[in-house]
């Protein structure tokens, strides 16, 4: 279907659209139905919604079909052969809220973990929760160091807007008064058990600059009346959150972002909705809309808008830029600075150190906590103590203390075996009491913008929609991995220095893709000629196009990038209203 | 940790069961099946129920057996094992009846408990023994042990009894004595 006319066209014309209903597009979709935008979600999965379509959330162990939750391995390897990489993600609780792979192909020149859902919530559904700002020094970083381009802005511009997010999803964590870790708007923390709070004593005191916190998470500890009125409480403490959250213990688009845009009445949710292109008005120079395949129909559709708004992910926002070719844009939409699929990053993890605790043998705890210990990055943070001559930039650990369950000595490759293991009433015995404590450090470090780390349109290889599809080609550098040699060194030293036994550094090795924190492919920057989005977060060559998830990032910082992208989407949403109103747009 | 007076309390009981003279050569010493496997042979599943129960036995909580673990094991080879590892588990099985033909003239499930005990060490030590070393298959008895083991601590019974399962915990506390709580958590 090409043009409408009349009253058709008029039926599908809204104020704004957002494509995707992720972290960022729920937040978008809140912000401008609040502030008075008739909105269009477009989803290309198919509709989840809060409470009614967690099928798994409450299932308890005995009621799986396969033992437990794993699926059989031919399936995983025929449907799931990359979603599987991450080890953990993928399970009978959870495949709903993965893609299927041999549905959605794309071409690795080199490894690229693409970890995603396809469906309404995204990966909002299945995130891990953790919820740092960026600081002053992230922002200020490629500029002092000749890296990449300039951001735009700095953090001072979007601390107002963290505030705003953090007071809306909820946050629980402790307010530690760092400058290269800034303070938020926290509900009270949760608790560190006693292995954790023995490290922290005893490492901080030979480490008093490696701080040891715990984790910020975007689960409720004490929800606010707003909160509350959504229908969300505070967490249970059941740590099945990636099946989806019955309690709203924890921030989704589901739970949130799009049940506040609801209730506006401003808002509609299309699903089945793959949006292959931008419409571009030459005559006027700005977007008039989008142009959707519906996934069930396999029509063609389109929609209209004052404004649109990117919140696809990182690489399918690119994915449709790289897809909208026009005269005025033959090498992609808003990419006459070519940067447009380039400066790939995530963050690189998988190395750490391990040690056990026999000393707490006769301490356990009750309660699953979704959240573990947090270490802020501790290098090159500008002074002479904590300059590196190896790498640039830092990395944070996440971590944490448990006993493992009755499930320690199944057969696992690689591991290696210290005699028979018997079986019988003792073996019953021993597996009926928790295991040896075991307190674990692992690395979030952050990738440098590389131009040549990039995906490409590749129209030679089609999806079943006929969809041309992305090549990847990412690879981590010498900064990156002679980071990784420190980030194995000072977790060993930090269990050392608390009396911890055994302790093991480890890499267990990485593959760009599994931080799951893909990103940079539509930079922010000051000159249209070196990055794709301007401090708004607006196509700099295309002021009505706004692209809000981690596509725009001008660096990766070393933390979770969520919440940044959040406070980037409600800064932009602001932006647009303001914009929209003055006939800027 | 598992105390010393358990892992007595453990023995006795094992030791337990032949001293009361449960044991004997006869096929009654394995109860009648009250289901109909669908992926194990008759024969099979008579087998998989003993060698369940030695390997998670009855004792102060639920057996294999009243956890539903041979029905398990069942169900894992028909709908969750692939060829290769179904295979290798019912090549297991085969070795075990021709190990206990050979000792002592008669199938797995009609030897007396010690013997069957016997046999299962001698499969535990060959296990140990091989792992580590690439060649080869991996030996069927951590398989079948594991997903006996599987099986045990995600039934029911298992997770409820043997352990504690808390589905909505509403809080977490970080340190507990371990006497209070007695046993080691289901799920984390």
């Amino acid at each position: 279907m090409a043009n409408l006319n009349g009253r058709a066209r008029q039926e599908n014309t809204y104020d704004a659209i957002v494509v995707g209903s992720g972290i960022t597009g729920g937040w978008a979709a809140k912000e401008l139905t609040q502030k008075g935008l008739k909105t269009l979600v477009l989803e290309r999965g198919p509709m989840v919604r809060h409470l009614e379509d967690y099928p798994t959330a409450t299932m308890d162990p005995w009621q799986t079909k396969y033992p437990q939750g794993q699926l059989p391995s031919d399936e995983l390897n025929a449907k799931y052969p990359v979603q599987k990489r991450t080890g953990y993600t993928l399970t009978e609780y959870t495949r709903h809220f993965f893609v299927r792979d041999d549905q959605n192909p794309y071409t690795e020149e080199s490894r690229y973990d693409w970890i995603r859902g396809y469906h309404v919530g995204g990966r909002s559904l299945t995130w891990g929760r953790q919820s740092y700002r960026h600081s002053p020094i992230d922002f200020e970083a490629n500029a002092r160091e000749g890296i990449g381009v300039d951001w735009p802005i700095r953090y001072e511009e979007l601390a107002p807007w963290y505030d705003h997010v953090e007071r809306f999803i909820g946050v629980s964590g402790q307010a530690e008064g760092l400058p290269h870790l800034p303070d938020g708007q926290y509900q009270p923390p949760m608790e560190m058990n006693c292995v954790e709070k023995a490290f922290k004593a005893k490492s901080e005191a030979r480490f008093p600059e490696r701080r040891i916190t715990m984790g910020r998470t975007a689960h409720l500890t004490d929800p606010t009346e707003e909160q509350l009125a959504l229908g969300r409480t505070k967490c249970q403490y059941r740590n099945m959150c990636i099946r989806g959250c019955p309690f709203g213990g924890y921030y989704s688009s589901n739970s949130g972002g799009l049940v506040a845009a609801e209730r506006t009445g401003n808002l509609v949710i299309r699903p089945g909705s793959i949006v292959t292109s931008l419409i571009y008005d030459e005559k006027a120079g700005k977007a008039t809309g989008v142009r959707i395949l519906d996934a069930t129909t396999r029509q063609e559709e389109e929609f209209y808008a004052d404004v649109v708004f990117l919140c696809a992910s990182a690489f399918n926002s690119a994915w449709i830029m790289m897809n909208s070719t026009s005269s005025r844009f033959p090498n992609g939409f808003g990419n006459g600075s070519d940067q447009l699929g380039r400066n790939v990053m995530d963050h690189h993890l998988g190395v750490g150190a391990s040690g056990e605790a026999p000393e707490f043998a006769d301490m356990y705890y009750s309660g699953r906590r979704p959240n573990g210990i947090y270490v802020p990055r501790f290098r090159n943070l500008g002074d002479a103590a904590t300059k590196r001559s190896d790498y640039l930039r830092g990395f944070g650990y996440q971590g944490g203390a448990s006993r493992p369950g009755w499930d320690r000595d199944l057969t696992r490759p690689g591991q290696d075996p210290s005699g028979p293991r018997g079986f019988g009433a003792a073996r019953k015995a021993a597996l009926s009491q928790p295991g040896p404590w075991i307190i674990g450090l692992g690395g979030f470090g952050e990738i440098l913008p590389y131009e040549d780390n990039r995906i490409t349109l590749n129209r030679d290889k089609t999806d079943e929609f006929g969809l041309p599809t992305l090549s990847m080609n990412v690879t981590i550098r010498e900064n990156e991995l002679a980071m990784r040699r420190d980030m194995q060194t000072a977790a060993a030293e930090m269990l050392e220095a608390a009396g911890f036994k055994n302790v093991e550094g480890r890499d267990g090795g990485y593959a760009p893709g599994l931080g799951i924190h893909e990103m940079g492919t539509a930079r922010m920057g000051r000159d249209p000629k070196t990055s794709v989005l301007n401090a708004h977060n607006q196509v700099h060559e295309c002021k009505n196009v706004y692209v809000t998830d981690g596509a725009a990032m001008t660096s990766a910082s070393c933390v979770n990038p969520s919440l940044t992208y959040m406070a980037l989407t409600a800064r932009a949403a602001d932006h647009a209203v303001q914009a929209r109103k003055r006939g800027d747009l | 940790m598992l105390s010393r007076r358990d892992a007595i309390r453990g023995l006795t009981f094992t030791f337990g069961v032949a001293a009361t003279g449960f044991a004997g050569r006869a096929m009654a010493a394995a109860p009648a099946l009250g289901w109909t496997p669908t992926a194990l042979t008759p024969d099979q599943a008579r087998l998989v129920d003993v060698v369940a129960e030695l390997i998670i036995p009855k004792t102060d909580t639920p057996g294999a057996r009243e956890a539903g673990v041979p029905q398990f094991v069942d169900r894992a080879l028909a709908d969750y094992y692939n060829k290769a590892q179904a295979d290798r588990l019912r090549a297991g099985l085969a070795r075990m009846d021709a190990d206990a033909r050979a000792a002592h003239g008669d199938v797995f499930v009609a030897l007396t408990p010690e013997q069957q005990i016997e046999l299962l060490n001698g499969y535990d030590r060959e296990a140990a023994a091989a792992q580590g070393h690439t060649a080869g298959e991996p030996h069927f008895f951590p398989l079948l042990e594991d997903l006996v083991t599987v099986g045990y601590f995600t039934s029911e019974p298992g997770a409820t009894v043997a352990l504690s399962y808390d589905p909505v915990p509403g809080a977490y506390h970080g340190c507990v004595p371990l006497a209070e709580l007695g046993r080691g958590w289901a799920t984390r």
